[in-house]
């Protein structure tokens, strides 16, 4: 098991990296400041690393969780070592030995903007959203790799914790602690209900930032 | 990041090649900057990143002071898509500024079939296609690479053609930009500036004229502008730019790990081989050059993936002591070394399976040609003795995979060379079953042949290339031979594309409509089989009145003035006839380290040549 853990930000161009190319970078990264890190057995051995929870490509984060071994070295270094050999976008906050187990991480709070061209759509859109967020069920349809159709229904409500929507200058905001895992629940799924519900409150653009890992009470989650 | 950039990279694939932002991407202050380089590459960003040119000249440019340098790549059709339906122009991947603005636009041409991909590149940057219709207040459109030793397909499109290894000129060009602005000059005061300098070639300074047959009468320079271009070598390979420090892709792209260059130009002189020629002189780097280089680029870039790079890395004399070198840097490290473009001889073997160090990953021969009268014929010196024994090797040592390439349409080939091709398969599987450890595993010979195109600058620039029918005859003929082998795999490459490669390898001026005709009937990225339709093209032929055979399928004269006859490669026009009438004695002309044989590129080198 992983011994040691990496709290990251992605965010600005680096929201285009996907999680494998992510994995590769940080291996990569490592090697070039010079960290030593257990690698794999085998023939192509390569360094072990994990990351936690994959983000969907376009999304920022300022939580993202990296597991790995620290071969030598003291952990409080590695920020430091590591920062100034990332690509633009990714920047290490923290690392730390231990780590409570990922199957405890059970929320994701995130900040959904609604980017909309006119303003005077906006409060139409603030009410649907609070409408729809108010239900007792809202089905969603999305796609599935499992489903011989395809397709599979989901319903939003019970992976939603908590959520509150705010107006500002051109956007809706929505903060929203959503299920993590087992199942978790994708706040592009909030959007897809709400262009199914009221299609006409649809936003130009949505952007995605996941703000803190959270454990079962709510807590930051490391 | 532009918002409407934001807006649909949400919707395109990999959109990590549109972003820029990799590690060592260079970033300059624009208040700093006064020239503006953008280094276009028509192809994807997996494709051109993989370009040790690119990586190479992009150095350069940034270490100059007051230049940036920015890469720009043909975006894949769902991206070209959107940048249209949003009006998003093309953008340098470091600054995400139009590249319309910049002083200087630069193409690499590796490959014939990525010229529609330089048409929709300027396209997108709404930059006007045609030299002639841009004044001063747009880029410089330069372009070099292998591809620019004809650059008569490309001549109305490009200002300036860069000969040979840009290293050096690259910068000069930039400094006469610099004195032009300066001094005010005009666009065709630029122009003629820069054909001053030695390999660069403008081509709207030279006239071409035509005989009533087609072939060209004349290439005539302005008065003031040499009329013979020479090509441009980095003379001491120690002292050269190398990219220690350079971009690492927060994508995947083709060639993912450290390329080590051992050495420039090549000993063997294979007839058919437009590389072979035109990297003349042989100029290696040192042991030590290279062992320290290819420890600080692992380190520099994180890569753990290491591979020597050359024409032919077995000639590299001292090989066997720097891959030990590396390793003991390697092994501790994590590190893999691995060797391309290897022969069939038995050192290579040996120096493989120890870098190998159990792994077995399939085995790559190119014998290029089915007997040993052909080889002769082409110049490649490797006998079926030789593959066989390596084979023999490699078999005991359990390795279960063989690939073989082949050329058809080789000048002189008969069907008695295609059959042999066949034979040359079963040869090979008979060594593995008397020499494999384990039957029981089975075999996998792979049978692979292209299309030869005849390329300017080597010994068969004038011979015709094999209609399509005699290719697909060709095909069926050795498909029919192979039918019953059934360890035996046969690809074959389409003729199609082969034929257009000709075509636009030797064309002169008169192809360039035709490719235009091509790009506006949304020909691109033509190299893509996703993308490429040999319809289309015919259709522009047509419509432009040009007889593609012409130039594919025509054997040139001896004094025919051929259209690329301004372009100096440093080997000398006489020594390619001699090495053409050689091969049709099938003769084979020694390698430069037995015995030197002439060729003319040393002069380039004050003498020297390291074959």
């Amino acid at each position: 098991m992983a011994e040691h853990r990496l709290l990251f930000i992605k965010e600005g161009r680096a929201c285009y990296i996907s999680h494998l190319d992510l994995m590769r970078t940080f291996q990569r990264a490592f090697f070039r400041a010079g960290i030593s890190i257990k690698h794999t057995e085998g023939f192509h051995p390569h360094a072990f690393i994990s990351i936690a929870l994959p983000l969907s490509l376009g999304y920022a984060s300022r939580c993202e969780l990296l597991e790995f071994t620290l071969l030598d070295g003291a952990p409080e270094e590695v920020p430091e070592k590591l920062n100034p050999v990332l690509p633009e976008g990714i920047r290490v906050l923290d690392c730390y030995t231990g780590g409570r187990p990922i199957k405890e991480l059970a929320f994701v709070d995130y900040e959904v903007t609604l980017e909309y061209p006119e303003e005077k759509v906006i409060s139409q859109a603030k009410a649907a959203l609070e409408e729809l967020l108010g239900r007792e069920s809202v089905i969603v349809r999305k796609r599935s790799k499992k489903a011989k159709s395809g397709w599979t229904e989901v319903d939003i409500i019970p992976r939603i914790r908590s959520w509150a929507v705010e107006r500002r200058p051109g956007a809706l905001v929505l903060e929203g602690v959503l299920a993590a895992q087992n199942p978790g629940l994708n706040p592009e799924l909030i959007c897809a209900a709400l262009q199914q519900e009221h299609s006409d409150c649809a936003p130009g653009f949505t952007r995605f930032l996941r703000r803190e890992v959270l454990d079962g009470d709510g807590k930051a989650f490391r | 990041m532009d918002r409407r950039l934001e807006k649909i990279l949400r919707n395109v694939q990999k959109p990590a090649r549109y972003t820029g932002g990799e590690y060592r991407a260079v970033v300059k202050p624009r208040e700093q900057v006064d020239t503006r380089f953008a280094f276009c590459f028509p192809d994807t960003y997996e494709i051109g990143m993989s370009n040790l040119g690119l990586r190479i000249l992009y150095g350069v440019l940034n270490e100059m002071d007051g230049v940036w340098c920015e890469r720009v790549f043909a975006p894949w059709g769902d991206m070209e898509e959107a940048m249209r339906r949003e009006g998003i122009p093309l953008y340098g991947l470091e600054s995400g500024d139009p590249i319309a603005e910049f002083d200087i636009v630069g193409f690499s041409l590796g490959y014939e079939m990525a010229y529609t991909s330089v048409l929709n590149m300027l396209d997108l940057a709404g930059i006007p296609l045609h030299s002639e219709e841009r004044d001063g207040r747009w880029p410089l459109i330069v372009a070099g690479g292998t591809c620019a030793y004809n650059p008569e397909p490309l001549a109305p499109f490009v200002d300036v053609f860069s000969l040979g290894e840009g290293e050096e000129v690259t910068v000069e060009t930039v400094e006469c930009v610099r004195r032009g602005r300066r001094e005010g000059w005009s666009r065709r005061e630029l122009l003629f500036h820069l054909a001053q300098i030695p390999g660069l070639y403008v081509p709207s300074l030279y006239q071409v004229t035509y005989r009533e047959d087609g072939t060209v009468a004349a290439i005539t320079p302005e008065p003031g502008v040499p009329a013979l271009v020479t090509k441009r070598i980095v003379r001491d390979m120690d002292s050269a730019y190398f990219p220690v420090h350079t971009i690492v892709p927060s994508t995947e792209i083709v060639h993912d790990r450290v390329m080590l260059e051992l050495f420039r130009g090549c000993i063997r002189g294979c007839r058919f081989c437009q590389a072979g020629y035109v990297y003349r002189p042989v100029r290696s780097k040192s042991l030590k050059t290279l062992a320290a280089q290819g420890r600080a680029s692992c380190r520099d870039s994180g890569y753990q993936e290491m591979t020597l790079s050359s024409l032919s890395t077995s000639d590299y004399p001292p090989l066997v002591e720097l891959c030990d070198d590396l390793l003991e840097y390697c092994r501790p490290n994590h590190v893999s070394l691995s060797l391309p473009s290897l022969r069939a001889d038995n050192f290579s073997m040996d120096l493989m399976q120890r870098l190998q160090e159990g792994k077995k990953s399939g085995l790559t021969f190119a014998p290029e040609a089915g007997t040993q009268r052909l080889r002769d014929a082409i110049n490649k010196d490797v006998t079926e003795e030789d593959l066989l024994q390596s084979c023999r090797t490699a078999f005991t040592g359990g390795w279960s995979g063989v690939k073989l390439y082949f050329m058809l349409g080789l000048p002189t080939e008969t069907d008695e060379d295609v059959l042999g091709i066949a034979e040359l398969a079963r040869k090979v599987y008979q060594t593995w079953r008397e020499y494999t450890p384990n039957r029981s595993r089975g075999v996998r010979i792979t049978v692979s042949t292209s299309c030869f195109v005849p390329k300017s600058h080597t010994p068969f620039q004038w011979e015709a290339q094999n209609t399509m029918e005699e290719y697909q005859r060709k095909v069926d003929l050795l498909r029919d031979a192979l039918r019953r082998d059934k360890s035996v795999t046969y690809n074959w490459h389409d003729p199609q594309t082969s034929f257009l490669e000709a075509v636009l390898a030797r064309g002169d001026r008169r192809v360039a409509p035709v490719i235009e005709a091509a790009w506006r009937q949304g020909a691109r990225l033509d190299s893509w089989s996703e993308y490429f339709s040999f319809q289309r093209w015919m259709e522009a032929f047509q419509a432009c009145g040009v007889d593609p055979s012409f130039y594919a399928h025509r054997a040139r004269a001896k004094d025919e003035v051929l259209p690329w006859d301004m372009i100096s490669a440093g080997v000398r026009r006489e020594f390619l006839w001699k090495e053409r009438e050689q091969c049709y004695r099938s003769q084979i002309t020694p390698n430069c380290r037995k015995q030197c044989t002439g060729c003319g590129a040393n002069r380039l080198n004050g003498g020297v040549c390291d074959g």
